[in-house]
């Protein structure tokens, strides 16, 4: 069973896949067990940065393998199951944070601010300090806009093709290649003045 | 004198370990794409161990799911 397929293809639900991070001895040897084993890294990375909180991102986590704990009956393996887990956190995050509402929708007032921005975003970004890196990304990434934030967390994942990419965020996949581009922009923007 | 060429031998060994870690320090990480550096961001992010211990005490509290549907059509308690 491949570990990471290629962009562009839908994975097929495999819970049974290479172990990464296995803390199996707190959930013994299950189904759900190599579920939490294969996703948990991931969840817990888009929770932490869409709530910008270790502790809210921890419940975050708990609250969304126990979700699907519960609601492993109703997985129809329509979606793979990174697709599954992802909804479930989107939802259980946007209910948390509670200011999405419409804002992720953007103007053209929005984009014109990273157009105009005095910075070049063709290089490569790079980081002499390694130390507060987590700090520097979550900065750049609240100064996104709700939709470029998440659009670019999920493209981040390569396990996610562009169109599994638009099911959760309900957009085409040539609109996300359309906005990845000015998420891209806007997230060097930021990340430069981080520094 | 053998004592003596030991403590070289040891300086030596700590410039070289101070060296390396020096050029670890400066030798930027380059990222081609926000992806790319957010990957690397997640990877070295680690997963706090209490959320497994978390879970497992709250599935013991609720009962195991039904079996999924297609274990049920299927008829059999295994894959």
């Amino acid at each position: 069973m491949p570990q990471t397929p290629a962009r562009g293809h839908d994975a097929a639900p495999a819970p049974h896949v290479i172990r990464s991070d296995a803390p199996l001895d707190a959930l013994g040897e299950s189904e759900f067990a190599d579920l939490y084993a294969e996703h948990n890294r991931a969840i817990y990375y888009l929770a932490l940065r869409l709530l910008g909180d270790p502790q809210k991102a921890e419940d975050a986590t708990h609250d969304v393998f126990l979700k699907a704990f519960r609601k492993m009956d109703q997985f129809r393996g329509e979606s793979s199951w990174r697709t599954w887990l992802y909804r479930i956190a989107i939802n259980h995050c946007r209910n948390l944070q509670q200011t999405w509402n419409e804002r992720h929708m953007l103007s053209n007032a929005d984009d014109a601010v990273w157009e105009t921005a005095a910075a070049r975003t063709d290089s490569p970004l790079r980081v002499l300090e390694t130390k507060e890196l987590g700090q520097r990304i979550q900065q750049a990434l609240e100064g996104l806009p709700p939709e470029y934030r998440l659009l670019l967390l999920l493209v981040a994942d390569e396990q996610l093709s562009y169109e599994q990419v638009g099911a959760l965020t309900e957009q085409t996949s040539d609109a996300v290649r359309g906005k990845l581009h000015r998420a891209r922009k806007a997230f060097t923007v930021l990340f430069g003045q981080t520094a | 004198m053998k004592h003596q060429t030991k403590l070289d031998s040891r300086e030596a060994q700590q410039e070289q370990q101070s060296d390396t870690r020096q050029a670890q320090q400066t030798t930027p990480l380059e990222f081609a794409t926000p992806e790319e550096l957010l990957r690397h961001d997640a990877l070295h992010t680690p997963v706090p161990p209490t959320i497994a211990h978390r879970l497992q005490e709250s599935i013991a509290k609720n009962p195991s799911p039904p079996p999924p549907w297609w274990r049920r059509l299927l008829g059999g308690s295994n894959q």
